[in-house]
């Protein structure tokens, strides 16, 4: 059971003044994304007499996304809140790989092999996966998904590795 | 009589080989997604976006509504059978229906809720067809200043509306603007935060953010909790499909209520299906000679919500074909949609895309007729499939989104970008934050933008426009009302106990 998620810590790394941590790291994070829209968006022309600018709108939402995060984390901070949750490492880091693999897979390879790989890779995202039970079904949904997309939806795409076709 | 040529002309559309084929498609995937848990409606239709590219548009709209109200019906079935809600929709009517079924009713349970959810739909089918016209004519007279303020105003209402923290919802939705401000700019043709990448120079793809925040985000999520759900089928054979007099008795006038504040509550933006569920059966519950009877198998308990998740899963695409403003996350994916096939949202769809509405409206009909047809006889299959198992649902729905979303541009990076969305929507969930106002500010955003800047242009950089002009000045009010009621007190507790329903 390696990949449930443990039970939440009792002692938190945050200050103790910090009454709802979930709140308060949400909040912060939110602040952050806003800060990094107000620095990319930094560049973009603002108003102009009465009419906006490219870059009036981004900072304006970016202001007030900053406002709200700050919020949130004060509200961490004044009430009691929930602890942050546990994450798991296993489903994430297993769907990400499969995701990330068939993006770089799918040019050179093509979908025939990509999606039965990327297929086993998200399979190990759980535990309870039967090898035998996962080729096959795999085998199936790249046979299905071969025929689907390019001959019945007519979206061509690169069906076999690019080495065996030339 | 123009309401029924235009109901004829749709008819005649949604009657074409194509479209039926479309309809029936639409609503047995909707009916699988709404059966089987763990894969919502929202990430259906984000990914089923893309393999609709290929299809006309009204055939692929009508597939796209299909899976809609379909959904709503397959987790009825899954409620009552299971106790499983294959939907949020139909977390209210597990409490009653499975009752029912251990008390050996499945079959009546089952078939009030078709009948309801047919009743339902038959209702906010006419209902759809009888305000379009109107709310057409009057979305015209708006301003960008009343477009705007009129966004706004649904904007809070889904906040208002949603579930949790007020602030963390207002939040997500600014999030959401912000995301949607990636890209080219409209007017200056500047890029906007898209650091040199190509692909970002159109903007984020609304399929791909949908599709990591709700596809990905939720598989991540739900192999936390372990991929094995225990499931308590109900074994007995389910006999006796018909309700007695009785039970028709006692379930019409709850059918009708709940008709009714389905449909309102759906044309609200922010509301739609899970809310229009939760508030019909807390009606039925608070109306009720003996609510002891609730939670026991009352009939009234199954009847209503499940009419009223209907009802309003089909009204809520009124906001969206009069004035091009979704009222809720499905809808908001509706207008991806609706874009990538060119059509552009808002009133002049109903003049210039006849086919297109009233198309849809009629296939809505179509769909429920065929749902009833079908779904009973076919309760069998859909138990059969809840049997499959999670370890390996989840491998295949994730190489599907991956394929999906690769085809829409044949975009590798989008496939990347997809699996960060999902990435941020599991950190999103793990810290309370609702994903689904996320997407309507996304949605929205760029319409927002370019009628606040329109309309500072008209009234030259004057901002008290928005409230020197009526229509807006009411809209802007009943949209700051909401926002002091949503965090007094009093309404807080009420919002609260409605969901809190649905644990116990």
């Amino acid at each position: 059971m390696s990949d449930t998620p443990s039970e939440a810590p009792v002692k938190s790394i945050l200050p103790e003044w910090v009454r709802g941590p979930q709140d308060f790291v949400g909040g912060i994070a939110m602040m952050a994304v806003a800060l990094f829209a107000l620095w990319a968006s930094s560049d973009l022309q603002g108003m102009h007499g009465f009419s906006f600018g490219a870059g009036t709108a981004p900072r304006m939402f970016a202001v007030l996304l900053l406002l709200l995060g700050g919020a949130v984390a004060l509200v961490g901070v004044l009430r009691d809140g929930p602890h942050i949750a546990a994450y798991s490492w296993r489903g994430p880091l297993f769907v990400s790989a499969a995701i990330v693999f068939f993006a770089v897979a799918i040019r050179p390879l093509g979908l025939v092999v990509s999606a039965f790989a990327a297929f086993l890779i998200a399979a190990m995202g759980s535990h309870e996966t039967k090898w035998i039970e996962a080729i096959i079904v795999g085998g199936c949904l790249t046979i299905g998904c071969a025929l689907l997309f390019p001959y019945v939806l007519g979206l061509p795409m690169p069906m076999f590795p690019r080495f065996l076709i030339q | 009589m123009e309401l029924f040529a235009n109901l004829a002309h749709g008819f005649a559309v949604a009657l074409s080989p194509i479209n039926l084929l479309m309809c029936l498609i639409g609503a047995l995937v909707g009916t699988l997604v709404g059966v089987l848990p763990g894969i919502g409606t929202i990430a259906t239709v984000a990914m089923l976006l893309p393999i609709t590219f290929g299809l006309p548009p009204v055939g692929a709209l009508i597939m796209l509504a299909g899976i809609y109200y379909g959904a709503q019906y397959g987790g009825s079935t899954t409620s009552i059978l299971v106790n499983i809600p294959g939907e949020a929709t139909s977390v209210v009517t597990a409490l009653d229906g499975h009752q029912m079924a251990r008390q050996g009713r499945a079959g009546p349970a089952l078939a009030i809720a078709a009948i309801g959810s047919f009743f339902a739909g038959c209702v906010a089918t006419v209902l759809i067809a009888v305000l379009g016209a109107p709310l057409t004519k009057l979305a015209l007279a708006f301003g960008p200043a009343e477009y705007f303020s009129l966004m706004v105003l649904g904007l809070i209402f889904a906040v208002v509306l949603a579930k949790g923290s007020v602030l963390k919802a207002i939040a997500m939705i600014v999030f959401g603007l912000l995301l949607s401000m990636v890209g080219s700019d409209i007017e200056t043709g500047a890029s906007r935060m898209a650091f040199n990448i190509p692909e970002l120079a159109d903007g984020l793809g609304f399929a791909t953010v949908a599709m990591g925040v709700f596809g990905f985000a939720e598989i991540i999520r739900n192999l936390d909790a372990g991929a094995e759900m225990s499931r308590d089928l109900v074994q007995q054979k389910i006999t006796g499909l018909m309700p007695t007099r009785k039970d028709l008795m006692d379930s019409a006038p709850a059918i009708v209520r709940g008709t009714i504040l389905g449909s309102i509550l759906g044309i609200l933006p922010g509301g739609g299906a899970v809310i229009a569920s939760f508030a019909a059966y807390t009606l039925e519950k608070k109306i009720a000679k003996d609510p002891s009877r609730f939670g026991r198998g009352a009939i009234e308990g199954v009847a209503s919500p499940e009419s009223a998740n209907n009802a309003a899963a089909q009204t809520s695409f009124i906001p969206l074909l009069t004035l091009g403003i979704p009222p809720n996350a499905v809808m908001a994916l509706m207008v991806g949609a609706m874009t990538i096939h060119g059509i552009v949202p808002g009133p002049q769809v109903m003049v210039k895309q006849p086919d297109l509405v009233w198309g849809m409206i009629a296939s809505m009909w179509i769909g429920n007729l065929m749902l009833i047809i079908i779904n009973l006889p076919l309760v069998g299959i859909w138990v059969r499939l809840l049997r499959v198992p999670y370890r390996l649902m989840f491998p295949s729905i994730v190489i599907f989104c991956a394929i999906g979303i690769y085809s829409v541009n044949n975009a590798p990076v989008d496939v990347v970008l997809a699996g960060a969305f999902g990435l941020v929507g599991y950190w999103l969930i793990k810290h309370d934050f609702e994903p689904a106002p996320l997407l309507l500010g996304m949605v929205l955003g760029p319409l927002m933008e370019e009628n606040l800047r329109r309309a500072l242009l008209i009234s030259r950089g004057d901002w008290s426009v928005f409230l020197s002009r009526p229509l807006s000045a009411v809209l802007l009010a009943i949209a700051a009302g909401l926002l002091v009621l949503a965090v007094l007190p009093t309404l807080r507790a009420k919002r609260d106990e409605v969901f809190v329903e649905s644990e116990g």
